[in-house]
């Protein structure tokens, strides 16, 4: 893995899909990584020596946020890893589509159709029954290296 | 149906011819024994049926009466049984009914065999359960223990006697108690041979939990007769069986009575400790006699008998309760006449009087008071013990014999426990006694242990090494007793070396079996090491009067060759891993900390022989330097690494002592020595430490850097240089004795100039400004040129540097030196340190800026401390500035600069001291308004959100009670809008995750966040305790009470009961909550309706919450708003107000009023539920203004109490008690402290009597 590999993809605005290289040592447990080329959280990192008088290596044990996979990595300390660009964006609901696609209200007015329902039972239910009894939610969509999911929901409504 | 079961009842007796007649005589015996006023019941006793009244109640819960054991059990029970129960309270006067009993013993014995093959454990739980908490079981149990062939069936039956017993004891007649205890005692006497020994140990701790709970109730008497039966068994009886018993009695009484082992009874703690001091007084020297006794009479048939007889049985249970006794923690009467006189002896000091040693290896001194000098020192007893001992050492080649056989075993942990025995037991003759019974055990035990080496040649070829350990163990306790003269001198009267040689011999043996079995899984050789380790502590550590006698020479010298095998043992062990990978993760983590406590044991024994020891460890050193030096390019030098880095470890050990925070001084031992040394330079310990800081200092050169200074020897370097700087670089001055010289004695002012020699070379005006510039040097180099070593790392940052400006005199200098200016600026202004961990650059923050107090000038320390920030807080209000924020913050690089930021900011809030104040303050007003952009720009991102908050907790917390008023204001301001932003961005936020873990991992950091926020508000409380502002708050219109409400309100609906799952959260909150209801129970009344009822809600929460911290909170809390009420109420105002009387429920319906609401809950609380005793008196305080508040309320649902109670002696029982709670001890209805502590009494004993019968029925 070299120091300044950067990756862009074609699909989205290059910022936003951008990694960054960062020294091992400095990702924390809850950061970001990119391990085999899958933008994880990191959720426990350990560090080990090679040999009694060798340098210290980090043990990364991450959860891809968009598939939930588990992946491992070992790097040493002292080399990059690459980061990814994690954006969060909250958007207005405005319709939920038969064939499972919904309707956001993007911050410039526009309309975004092009996500899907998530798959998580309890969030699907959620925001449609939220939705089905007119109460205002906001979706919080992430995304990172060119894909995107909704992450979250958020009842905004009158109280 | 009742002629069947007789019928039954005849076929099942006379299936048991032989214990029919024994059966007859113990029925009859005890029946008789109870009911001896009424004889109606019995009928035909020659047929062996005897009507008994069943006071067994089946209470089988619901859902599993299906079961055929619990059916069983209701068809068991006639209805004019049940009737009979619900008449009440018949106590011993019913007729028993045989056919009932009966009955009961078969469901539970099918209950306990269906446990054992696990068919339907619920149901036969709920039948044995039942059994425990029906009222007065006793005779149904005592049918079982009697008749049952199930042992089970009778150990459970023992237990049931015991637990009802215990509940019910306030209203047994005491006659009835006395008889339960003799009907356990018989029972054992009578099955004193049976098999299954674990049912008459069950009985007899039963018997010895009664007796002790009946204790202060029983006459002298009644003692008396007990005592007297099992003194014949004991010491009368011929039979062995009996006499075990007998002892195994005592033994379960003695355990009882012992406060670390008694079973708790629901009694407080006054209780424990009365049976303790009476039975000390009164009787376990008795017992001591009798057992001793016992072993006495079949001592000499063991002796004289060449196989194994029974009485051995006998025998080893004596010493077992003998040394049980000699366990017993002592407290005597402290005779201060007595222990004025050792004060005035002046030999007394030969022996240690009441040394505090504690070891890791226990070692218990055994001090019974002058009392029982007759008994353990006069009569002789340690020859006999002695004499046994060797006795049974000639059999171990006979069968039956063996040496872990369990007679051995005792006997020696008994003449173990006999070398402990000190204090004023002996008679004050200047020790002599003591040593006399020391040598004499001596004279026993070494020929546990010598010669050593044939000794360990014997146990590597398969003995066992048990009498080893023990051996190693009595010395311990030797050592534990006595100086390290008289140590010595023990064994000069048996042999022409001294005790410390033995010691030292003897251990360096061991030391060579560990080297040669390192990998070898042999576990006693590390035993024996640490036994023997403890010794020399025990023998080397000062006592508590400060003084320790040097050791003579002949004992020098044998500490030194053994130093010498210890550290040739080390390096051989650290050569030999060099290369070793397995757990070498573990091993990289224990080596610094895990180590230290052997390497503190190895430091003393080389202390006192550092004339010899200390330039031992210098030429180790160079030879090692000379090695590494002389391969380089050519060799690997790994072992060579490794050496050193165990050299590095001794060393420091040995030179210098942990601080804990103190400064520590220099080790009395080195101090002591080297008194001819008069140049300070040709000083041993200068020696070493300027060949080990040369060495550190060449890895500042590259090329040695990257050939010699692996990550982990330059840890050792490190830790090297912190603990060793700690006490010798620029030590302050007051250190250094006194130059006048009170004491003109020749040798005490030499010892005074190599001391100041010794102390001043390194010292702020000769060499130690040069070292100390070496020192930040090679910080800086750690930090720099070890990317990623975060261990290394967080020692430089953690233990040296922290340490190094912890200290005035150091500081001063620190602050001048070019290399720190140069970290200073490395860290303020270059990108480089970005790298290091984030809690480092913290704690790196944190100790720049403590360091500016090192500065001459208040300003030049502002000064300091704006020059090292500015470039930081600049940076994150122009970042926050910047239009395209919302889209940069999320990137990678910009997310690690902001939380390095702050992180940073962070170190240098939580370093604010006065001096410093006005800058910190400064810093954290300039970044309030980037912190709330921040805080809304990275809302999703929680790691970023926990460091703003954390910086404002710990800025505030630095801060707060120096701010002036307008400061407060606007501090006081922005933490309100930080509160209220963060719980518009969370409340009703769901965030979803097809994983588990990150799901988890979120509520972790919501749970994080949370805790966060409530120390921030109660560090805003800390303003209203504390508070150096020169105006007051309230010109500006602030009131700290209620923004913290207000804070509360805010953050209370994101606490969820998921989260108070949290013990620490649970607490934080709990203790908040009940310290502003404490504090400030005006602004509650004041709060309006929702907040009230969110408060209201908490209390009653917490008030059963299963943690009794909480509970105590809450009622803590609970008395605060009573009392305030009541106050009020008294002085014609309106107190709680609306709150008091009605209450909304979040469905808007009217409840009653909420003091009314805790007092009916606290009540039920108190009655019916299970809580820690340790509760009942804050609930008295809570409970006594509820019910001054609330007479109506109160009165009604004591009425109620009572027309719910359908027996009429506990009705009449329950409305005396109620009657007293509120009248007895002239309570009155003022709330003061005499009312509480009066309330509380009556609070206890009121418990104490309902208690028992409310919550079975």
């Amino acid at each position: 893995m070299s120091d300044e590999e950067h990756h862009f993809e074609s699909k989205a605005d290059a910022g936003a899909s951008k990694t960054y290289p960062q020294q091992a040592g400095t990702i924390r447990k809850n950061g970001y990584i990119v391990i085999k080329g899958r933008p994880c959280k990191v959720v426990e990192v350990s560090t080990s020596k090679t040999g009694k008088h060798g340098h210290a290596k980090c043990h990364f044990i991450a959860i891809d946020i968009f598939t939930a996979k588990k992946l491992e990595d070992i790097v040493p300390s002292s080399h990059n890893c690459d980061v990814p660009h994690v954006n969060r964006t909250d958007y207005q609901l405005i319709d939920i589509s038969e064939d499972g696609f919904v309707s956001l209200l993007t911050e410039n007015g526009n309309t975004k159709d092009d996500l899907r329902l998530p798959t998580d039972d309890s969030l699907l239910t959620q925001i449609k029954d939220g939705f089905a009894e007119g109460k205002d939610l906001v979706v919080s969509v992430m995304s990172a290296m060119g894909e995107e999911q909704i992450c979250g929901l958020k009842d905004i409504g009158p109280k | 149906m009742v002629k069947r079961r007789e019928e039954e009842w005849q076929r099942y007796y006379a299936a048991w011819p032989l214990k029919r007649p024994v059966m007859a005589k113990v029925v009859s015996d005890y029946f008789v024994r109870l009911h001896s006023h009424n004889f109606a019941w019995i009928h035909s006793l020659h047929y062996g049926v005897l009507r008994a009244h069943l006071y067994f109640r089946p209470t089988a819960p619901a859902h599993s009466t299906h079961h055929s054991a619990v059916s069983h059990l209701s068809l068991a029970v006639p209805s004019s049984a049940t009737t009979m129960y619900q008449a009440g309270y018949h106590q011993n006067t019913a007729p028993p009914d045989m056919a009932q009993l009966q009955a009961t013993m078969r469901s539970i014995e099918l209950a306990c065999s269906s446990i054992q093959m696990h068919a339907n454990p619920a149901a036969a739980e709920a039948t044995i359960l039942s059994l425990n908490q029906s009222p007065q079981p006793y005779q149904a149990c005592q049918f079982i223990l009697e008749n049952s062939e199930l042992a089970n069936a009778r150990f459970l039956a023992a237990g049931a006697i015991r637990d009802a017993a215990i509940r019910e004891w306030s209203f047994l007649e005491t006659d009835y108690k006395k008889s339960l205890i003799r009907f356990c005692w018989l029972f054992i006497m009578k099955h004193a041979g049976s098999h299954e020994g674990y049912v008459q140990a069950k009985v007899a701790s039963v018997a010895a939990q009664l007796l002790k709970r009946g204790w202060l109730d029983f006459t002298a008497a009644d003692k008396e007769a007990i005592f007297l039966e099992v003194k014949q068994a004991v010491t009368g009886s011929q039979i062995v069986d009996v006499q075990y018993m007998g002892i195994n009695f005592l033994e379960s009484l003695v355990s009882e009575f012992s406060p670390s082992t008694s079973t708790a009874m629901g009694l407080p703690r006054e209780f424990h400790e009365q049976c303790r001091t009476s039975l000390e007084l009164d009787y376990i020297k008795e017992f001591y006699c009798w057992a001793q006794d016992a072993a006495l009479n079949v001592s000499h048939r063991i002796i004289g008998s060449d196989s194994a007889i029974p009485e051995a049985k006998v025998c080893s249970a004596a010493l077992r309760l003998m040394l049980q006794i000699l366990n017993w923690d002592f407290k005597g009467k402290k005779n201060a006449v007595e222990s004025s006189k050792r004060g005035l002896d002046v030999y007394c000091g030969d022996i240690k009087p009441e040394s505090n040693f504690l070891g890791r290896s226990e070692c218990i001194l055994v001090q019974p008071g002058s009392l029982w000098r007759d008994v353990l020192i006069s009569s002789g007893q340690v020859g006999w013990i002695l004499n046994l001992y060797g006795a049974l050492r000639q059999k171990f080649s006979c069968e039956g014999y063996w040496l872990d056989c369990p007679l051995a075993v005792s006997a020696r942990k008994l003449i173990v426990q006999f070398c402990s025995i000190t204090g004023t037991i002996f008679p004050s003759d200047g020790g002599y006694m003591q040593r006399q019974s020391l040598v004499q055990l001596l004279s026993g035990i070494i020929q546990w242990i010598e010669p050593p080496n044939a000794v360990l040649k014997a146990i590597e070829c398969g003995r066992s090494e048990s009498e080893l350990l023990d051996g190693c163990r009595a010395l311990m306790s030797m050592a534990a007793v006595s100086t390290p003269l008289v140590f010595d001198q023990l064994l000069k009267s048996l042999r022409p070396y001294g005790t410390l040689t033995l010691l030292s011999v003897l251990m360096s043996e061991v030391i060579k079996c560990l080297m040669e079995n390192l990998s070898e899984e042999e576990t006693w050789s590390w035993v024996a090491r640490d036994i023997l380790l403890d010794t020399w502590t025990a023998l080397l550590t000062l006592d508590s009067s400060g003084h320790n006698d040097l050791l003579p020479p002949e004992g020098i010298s044998a500490a030194a060759n053994l130093f010498a095998i210890i550290v040739e043992s080390e390096l051989k062990a650290a050569s030999a891993s060099a290369f070793s990978d397995d757990n070498e993760y573990d091993y990289l983590h224990a080596s610094v900390s895990a180590m230290d406590e052997r390497l503190s044991s190895y430091a003393l024994i080389a202390r006192v022989a550092s004339g010899a020891t200390i330039p031992f460890l210098t030429t180790l050193f160079s030879e090692r330097i000379t090695r590494l030096h002389q391969g380089r390019g050519t060799t690997d030098p790994t072992e060579t690494l490794e050496e050193l880095y165990s050299l590095l470890l001794i060393a420091g050990h040995v030179l210098a002592d942990e601080g804990q925070g103190e400064i520590p001084l220099v080790p009395k031992d080195i101090q002591a020595q080297f008194t001819d040394v008069v140049d300070a330079d040709k000083h041993p310990v200068v020696i070493l430490s300027g060949s080990i800081i040369r060495f550190a200092e060449q890895s500042l050169d590259p090329e040695m850097r990257t050939s010699f200074f692996s990550p982990r020897l330059m840890e050792a370097v490190i830790w090297f240089l912190a603990r060793w700087s700690s006490t010798y670089l620029m030590p302050p001055e007051e250190n250094k004795g006194n130059k006048s010289g009170e004491n003109n004695n020749d040798a005490q002012v030499r010892l005074e100039h190599s001391k100041n020699a010794l102390l001043s070379f390194f010292g702020e005006y000769n060499q130690g400004k040069l070292v100390l510039d070496i020192i930040i040097r090679i910080s800086l180099t750690t930090l720099v040129s070890y990317p990623g070593e975060k261990d290394l790392q967080g020692l430089t940052c953690y233990q040296l540097l922290h340490g190094l400006v912890r200290r005035k005199n150091v500081i001063s200098h620190l602050v001048s030196l070019d290399s720190w200016r140069d970290l200073a600026n490395v860290f303020a202004n270059e990108r480089g340190l970005f790298s290091l961990n984030a809690a480092h650059q913290r704690s790196l923050a944190e100790t720049l800026a403590l360091s500016a107090s090192g500065m001459k000038t208040s300003e030049a320390s502002n000064q300091y401390i704006k020059s090292l920030t500015n470039h930081m807080t600049a940076n994150l209000a122009e970042l926050s500035c910047k239009n395209d924020l919302k889209h940069i913050a999320q990137q990678p690089d910009i997310l690690l600069l902001v939380s390095c930021l702050l992180e940073r900011l962070r170190g240098v809030a939580s370093a604010s001291e006065p001096r410093t104040q006005k800058a910190i303050y400064e810093m954290g007003f300039t970044v309030m308004n980037p912190i709330l952009i921040f805080i809304e720009a990275y809302k999703h991102e929680s790691v970023v959100v926990y460091l703003l908050l954390k910086f404002v907790v710990d800025w505030v917390d630095g801060q707060i009670i120096y701010l002036e008023a307008r400061e407060t204001a606007a501090a006081v301001d922005f933490c309100t809008r930080l509160l209220q932003l963060y719980s518009s961005h969370n409340i009703g936020k769901i965030s979803v995750s097809l994983s588990n873990s990150l799901l988890s991992e979120a509520d972790t950091e919501r749970y994080k966040d949370l805790r966060a926020l409530l120390q921030l508000l109660a560090n805003l409380c800390s303003k209203d305790l504390v508070d150096f502002a020169s105006e007051s708050l309230e010109a500006y219109g602030v009131s700290i009470s209620q923004v913290v409400f207000m804070g509360l309100h805010i953050v209370t609906p994101l606490i969820t009961l998921e989260l108070l799952k949290y013990p620490k959260l649970c607490h934080s909150y709990f203790s908040l909550l009940s310290h502003m209801l404490e504090i400030y129970p005006e602004v509650v009344a004041q709060l309006n309706v929702e907040a009230f009822g969110h408060i209201a809600e908490t209390l009653d929460f917490g008030l059963h919450h299963q943690d009794g911290e909480v509970v105590d909170l809450c009622l803590r809390a609970l008395k605060a708003l009573a009392s305030y009420h009541y106050k009020e109420k008294g002085m014609g105002k309106v107190g709680l107000g609306s709150h008091a009387t009605i209450s909304k429920d979040p469905g808007g319906k009217v409840q009653e009023g909420v003091l009314s609401r805790f007092l009916c809950s606290l009540l039920q609380l108190l009655l019916f539920e299970d809580y820690s005793t340790d509760l009942v008196s804050s609930a008295a305080d809570a409970l006594f203004p509820l019910i001054l508040c609330e007479q109506n309320v109160y009165q009604n649902l004591v009425n109620e109490l009572i027309e719910r109670q359908t027996n009429q002696m506990f009705r009449l029982r329950l409305t005396n008690a109620l009657q007293s709670l509120t009248n007895s001890n002239n309570l009155s209805t003022t709330l003061d402290r005499v009312n509480f502590q009066r309330f509380r009494k009556n609070l206890h004993s009121f418990l104490i009597e309902v208690r028992g019968f409310l919550r079975t029925l």
